[in-house]
């Protein structure tokens, strides 16, 4: 008989004490909330130390980055490339070497060299991208790299862009500028 | 709203007595209808988040493009529910096909009638019959058929023994809920559901409300017996052993799916409803406000008599996340060895209490 009674009184005892934990839980909820809103929110990345510099690292196959201000439009990036990714459009500008504020235009790259062509379009598409690095070997005055590791003086490393919408994933480096605007520059022989 | 009330009204009720009573039946069974339907869309959003929220976890929030579940995921059951819609509704060969497609629609029906004698408020009540509590005890155990043959028919060995087992577990649970009701039925003097709320207008020495669960020892340990063995009718998590997801997949109904998955789904949570509003109505004062004479009038009673059904509702999302199932042999232990002579000792207890105290 004091068994039964027992194991009556441990029973409610237990529930109720289960029960104020999770209660506890429920109302401190801000607090203690484990969850990550990932794309929002996102954990610090943690030191990375295999024993050498970041910049000593030959190859870091992240996210490509162009610097569309010392592009000159040469198109060797999107010939090498294995799966087409990248779509360049370019015309020949009146002048060589000339800025033109009007359509975010540089004449001269960082590298001294003067730009004869305006680029009105440089489409990546990291959806296809392999992340073989080809296209930026070939590039002439080293515009387009991949993010972070060698180059995090250029650029942070990006390796998540996480995005709701595959269209979002076509990256758009071009000034986005309309045609009419570009065509008053462009060249007359074109014309 | 009373069934009669609109029978009576209607104009043309002495030539075509069925045409008025089917019609005056259907106007009070579609806003139940949609009731239930919304109510359960709340519940569920309510059970996503509390739930979470008791794992530390922050639940459905939606935070996508375009109308993706909206802010803090709100319109994650409506999306749950049209999910639930547009999925093949599948029926196995080898099922018995009519019993496999009648069960759903037995269950709900279960659930939905009962509705019929829930006072939502003073007059708010589609039919107030003299023997209201006894007709939703009747009604109320019509589901276990309807989960039997679901069992049954789909000819699959998980599915006939949660079946079974849920069978047995109803059947017992229904005793001790009947007997506590019985010792409420003793106090009041009445089965009408009405007559048992204004039995429980007033206060007890002008502080407590004159509700029946404080109205002495025996019922408050009644009040707590109903609702217990009311979570188990619902197949509810801690004694949800006719649908134990790690031991039968999903019991009763594991070749349902679509919406007659859903009429289960929503049944289950009408059938929650229903057990909280009889235990509101029956030991919790039912649309009587807790503050003698503080917005006492008839439009705050439905206020009053939602939120005590909904906290009991939330009781039941509260006992699911904290405890684990039970074993079907100590479901039966409880029932069988403590409920049942508890509430065979509260009928003798509220009898001599009546008898001397009141």
């Amino acid at each position: 008989m004091y068994k039964y009674f027992n194991n009556i009184f441990v029973a409610i005892s237990s529930i109720l004490k289960g029960m104020s934990i999770t209660w506890r839980h429920m109302i401190n909820i801000r607090k203690g909330n484990v969850t990550l809103q990932y794309p929002e929110e996102r954990w610090p990345r943690p030191e990375r130390d295999i024993g050498f510099d970041l910049d000593s690292y030959n190859v870091i196959r992240s996210r490509l980055q162009v610097d569309i201000d010392d592009c000159i439009g040469c198109l060797k990036c999107e010939r090498v490339c294995p799966v087409q990714c990248i779509k360049i459009v370019t015309t020949k500008a009146e002048t060589k070497g000339e800025d033109l504020p009007d359509i975010g235009h540089t004449g001269i790259t960082s590298n001294g060299t003067k730009k004869a062509l305006i680029v009105s379009r440089f489409d990546i598409d990291m959806s296809e991208c392999c992340y073989c690095n080809l296209c930026v070997y070939p590039c002439p005055e080293e515009c387009i790299y991949m993010t972070g590791g060698p180059n995090s003086h250029k650029h942070p490393i990006d390796y998540e862009f996480s995005q709701y919408d595959r269209n979002d994933l076509i990256y758009k480096f071009a000034k986005d500028v309309d045609d009419e605007k570009i065509s008053k520059y462009v060249s007359k022989k074109i014309k | 709203m009373t069934v009669d009330n609109l029978i009576n009204w209607f104009p043309f009720g002495a030539e075509w007595p069925v045409l008025t009573f089917v019609t005056a039946v259907i106007i009070c069974a579609l806003p139940v209808f949609l009731f239930i339907a919304v109510y359960a869309l709340v519940a569920i959003y309510a059970e996503l988040k509390v739930s979470s929220f008791m794992q530390d976890k922050v639940g459905p929030m939606g935070q996508g493009v375009g109308l993706h579940a909206w802010k803090f995921g709100i319109l994650q059951p409506v999306a749950d529910a049209l999910k639930l819609i547009l999925k093949e509704d599948i029926i196995p060969d080898l099922a018995d096909k009519k019993l496999f497609v009648m069960a759903p629609f037995i269950v709900f029906v279960g659930a939905f009638i009962s509705f019929a004698a829930l006072p939502f408020g003073q007059n708010i009540i589609i039919a107030d019959m003299n023997i209201g509590i006894f007709y939703i005890l009747a009604v109320g155990s019509l589901s276990v058929i309807g989960i039997i043959l679901a069992g049954w028919s789909s000819n699959n060995k998980w599915s006939l023994y949660g079946g079974m087992r849920s069978a047995a577990q109803i059947i017992s649970y229904e005793i001790p809920a009947g007997l506590s009701i019985i010792s409420i039925v003793m106090l009041t003097g009445t089965l009408s559901m009405q007559g048992i709320i204004e039995f429980q207008s007033g206060t007890i020495w002008g502080v407590l409300p004159n509700w029946i669960i404080f109205n002495n020892p025996f019922s408050f340990i009644a009040f707590f017996i109903f609702f217990i063995s009311g979570v188990a009718e619902c197949n509810r998590t801690p004694f949800d052993i006719p649908e134990a997801e790690s031991e039968l997949v999903a019991g009763a109904f594991t070749e349902y799916s679509g919406m007659r998955y859903a009429f289960f789904f929503l049944s289950e949570y009408a059938e929650m409803f229903v057990i909280s509003a009889i235990a509101v109505t029956a030991f919790l004062g039912g649309w009587n406000s807790p503050i003698s004479g503080f917005m006492n009038s008839s439009g705050w009673g439905v206020f009053w008599f939602m939120l005590k059904s909904l906290s009991l509702i939330f009781l039941m999302i509260w006992f699911r996340w904290t405890l684990p199932r039970l074993r079907v042999d100590q479901l039966m232990s409880i029932c069988w060895k403590v409920f049942l002579p508890f509430s065979l000792v509260n009928i003798f207890g509220v009898g001599i209490w009546s008898l001397l105290v009141g």
